[in-house]
């Protein structure tokens, strides 16, 4: 069994965007980058599977630049992942979700996976695009926000959220799951296996490498802007609970005209 | 003049409120910049014609030629892939639901177009402008697509319903003709979850309970008041890693992105992961025995005191109330 793990370094989610005024970039220099929390469930998820099929290889893939070393190397390689893949080309600066897609599936094809996991979106464009453009272009199936995976016989069966209830999935293999939370609980990576990992292989490629023109981008951003202000927050003040309780939905009704 | 293809999404012959949504939006733009709004329905719905006309399509164009009862991403990408070879909408918008999100970045490909999520707003001006929160909220753009045509994922609740004054739409059916396609991932069954509950991505109003409740055994506080306000119940973090509530009720930046009109939060102090999932609610009430507590800073409303009183009371008067 050879599973493709897809992770992307992002911002944490503490980041605060600090943008006063609609800008046509955003500076994202001096944010702290942590795995996307999404794909540390298809990390474990993977782990998971390794640890009850015996045989079984990990390749995390990720496009970025140097710095998503560290994290490969202690969120992936240290918790079981067997190699990671950079793609690693400054012409991938301005790719779009297609783009990504694109120079992902490209990169995974090469390890003829029978299974490839995903977070069910980046934390830092929550797009939830990327991994079932992957299937798409790389033609497997794709069973999306997954909360429970189970394999066997060349299949996979998955349980995914809809609203207000599930869906129970079947496809045949290879195929492409995105991982929701729910699914498992990811471990922390432990001091020793940290420096071990160090000794796992760490391949970067380029574009030009995978065979592959840098994709053009598909939809350009014109513009960053801050969320609308809010009007500052009115207390309601009573005597007592009931009477403030009242006066709010009062409010509600009257003022903010809202239920 | 743009054309623009709204996809009607059914559940078991149901329409979802937010294909209503979408095509009131899609016919204020008509309006302006000429072109026209085409409703496009996989499956059967029973009074689709009627009331897509109503929020202003033009047209319902109905695709036959495959078996779309159930959704299945092959037959639905495969189906609306040859729809608009066929017709060529300059625009195809879909709701950001469970259905929708994992259909559109299936079709941009297919369709070798741009694609973007769970969007909150469209402009038209020489060529469509469409906004979307990055960042769970901490930031917006602007984005125009590069090719002919665009997939758009749209927020349910993101747009207001026209009057719904409209006459029928024209009918129309379009044959896929699907054959021999590979099944890809099927939907073997579908499990409701319990009680006919409130969906929080489409709710108009929340309740959500935070670690203030204290207890699992408290959360029917939050309940009550939501069932008394027609309101689906939402939680943070904090009370589900706890296991007091299911994963499916989280809001926040890991959990659902919302923008209900009313979000009630209730002992949830405002985390930035919080408020990154429903900072875009158009009516914020904060109730929160802390003064300090950050949620006040997004609040528009807001009672400082002990939820265990005030909750019950506010679920004691909005039923006097009769909302
Ligand atoms: C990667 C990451 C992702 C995250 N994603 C999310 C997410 O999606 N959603 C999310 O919610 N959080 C998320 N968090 C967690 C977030 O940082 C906070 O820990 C969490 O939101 C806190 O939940 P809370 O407000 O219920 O609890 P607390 O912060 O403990 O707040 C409890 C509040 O209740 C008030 N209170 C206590 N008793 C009473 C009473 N009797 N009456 C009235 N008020 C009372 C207190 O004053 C306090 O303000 C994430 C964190 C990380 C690191
Ligand atoms: N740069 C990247 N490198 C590797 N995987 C990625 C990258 N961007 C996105 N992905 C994968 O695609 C998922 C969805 O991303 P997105 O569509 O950007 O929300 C992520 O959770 C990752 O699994």
């Amino acid at each position: 069994m050879k599973i493709v793990v897809c992770v992307k370094q992002v911002p944490d989610s503490e980041t605060r965007i600090n943008l006063a005024a609609p800008a046509a970039r955003l500076d994202r220099s001096g944010f702290t980058r942590v795995l996307n929390p999404y794909d540390a469930y298809a990390v474990e998820e993977a782990v998971r599977i390794a640890e009850r099929t015996p045989g079984t290889e990990i390749v995390a893939v990720t496009v970025g630049g140097d710095q998503v070393k560290e994290t490969l190397k202690k969120d992936c390689l240290a918790v079981g992942c067997h190699k990671a893949v950079i793609i690693n080309d400054p012409a991938l600066a301005e790719v779009d979700e297609q783009g990504l897609a694109r120079v992902l599936a490209a990169a995974i094809k090469k390890e003829s996976p029978d299974l490839v996991l995903c977070g069910l979106k980046a934390i830092d464009d929550d797009s939830g695009q990327v991994g079932i453009m992957v299937a798409e272009l790389l033609e497997m199936a794709h069973v999306s926000v997954v909360t429970k995976l189970e394999l066997g016989d060349g299949k996979l069966k998955a349980e995914r959220e809809i609203e207000g209830g599930k869906e129970i999935v079947e496809a045949a293999l290879p195929a492409l799951v995105t991982c929701q939370k729910g699914l498992n609980e990811p471990r922390l990576p432990s001091l020793p296996n940290i420096m071990k990992a160090g000794a796992k292989p760490m391949t970067t490629v380029t574009c030009a490498e995978l065979g592959l023109a840098v994709p053009e981008r598909t939809y350009e951003i014109k513009l960053y802007s801050p969320p609308a202000k809010r009007a500052a927050c009115r207390l309601v003040e009573a005597d007592d609970p009931a009477a403030a309780a009242k006066e709010l939905a009062r409010l509600l009704r009257e003022e903010a005209k809202v239920i | 003049m743009p054309n623009i293809a709204v996809f009607l999404e059914q559940r078991a012959g149901e329409l979802k409120k937010v294909g209503w949504q979408m095509i009131s939006k899609a016919r204020a733009i008509t309006d302006q910049a000429g072109g026209e709004v085409w409703a496009v329905l996989l499956g059967e719905a029973g009074g689709a014609a009627v009331a897509a006309g109503q929020y202003g399509a033009h047209r319902l164009v109905k695709i036959v030629g495959g078996d779309f009862a159930v959704y299945n991403a092959n037959t639905y990408a495969a189906a609306l892939q040859k729809f608009c070879a066929a017709r060529k909408p300059d625009l195809v918008l879909v709701g950001a639901t469970a259905l929708g999100k994992d259909l559109a970045p299936k079709l941009a490909v297919r369709l070798q177009c741009a694609c973007l999520s769970d969007s909150v707003g469209l402009k038209y001006e020489n060529g469509f402008e469409i906004r979307r929160p990055i960042f769970a909220g901490k930031c917006f753009i602007d984005a125009t697509p590069r090719t002919a045509c665009a997939v758009v994922g749209i927020r349910p609740n993101a747009f207001t319903l026209g009057a719904g004054a409209g006459g029928p739409a024209a009918e129309e059916t379009f044959d896929a003709a699907l054959a021999g396609l590979n099944p890809g991932a099927v939907v073997k069954e579908i499990r409701a979850g319990g009680a006919k509950k409130i969906e929080l991505t489409e709710a108009e109003r929340i309740v959500s309970g935070g670690r203030g409740i204290k207890g699992p055994e408290n959360y029917k506080l939050i309940e009550e008041l939501a069932a008394a306000l027609g309101a689906a119940a939402g939680a943070s973090r904090a009370i589900v890693d706890a296991g007091w509530v299911e994963y499916s009720h989280q809001v926040g930046q890991t959990g659902k992105t919302v923008g209900p009109n009313l979000y009630l939060a209730c002992g949830i102090s405002g985390a930035i992961q919080h408020l990154a999932g429903m900072s875009s609610s158009k009516c914020i009430v904060a109730v929160n025995k802390d003064a300090n507590a950050p949620i006040f800073k997004v609040a528009d409303y807001g009672i400082v005191g002990d939820l265990f009183q005030v909750v019950p009371a506010l679920t004691t008067a909005i039923r006097e109330m009769g909302a």
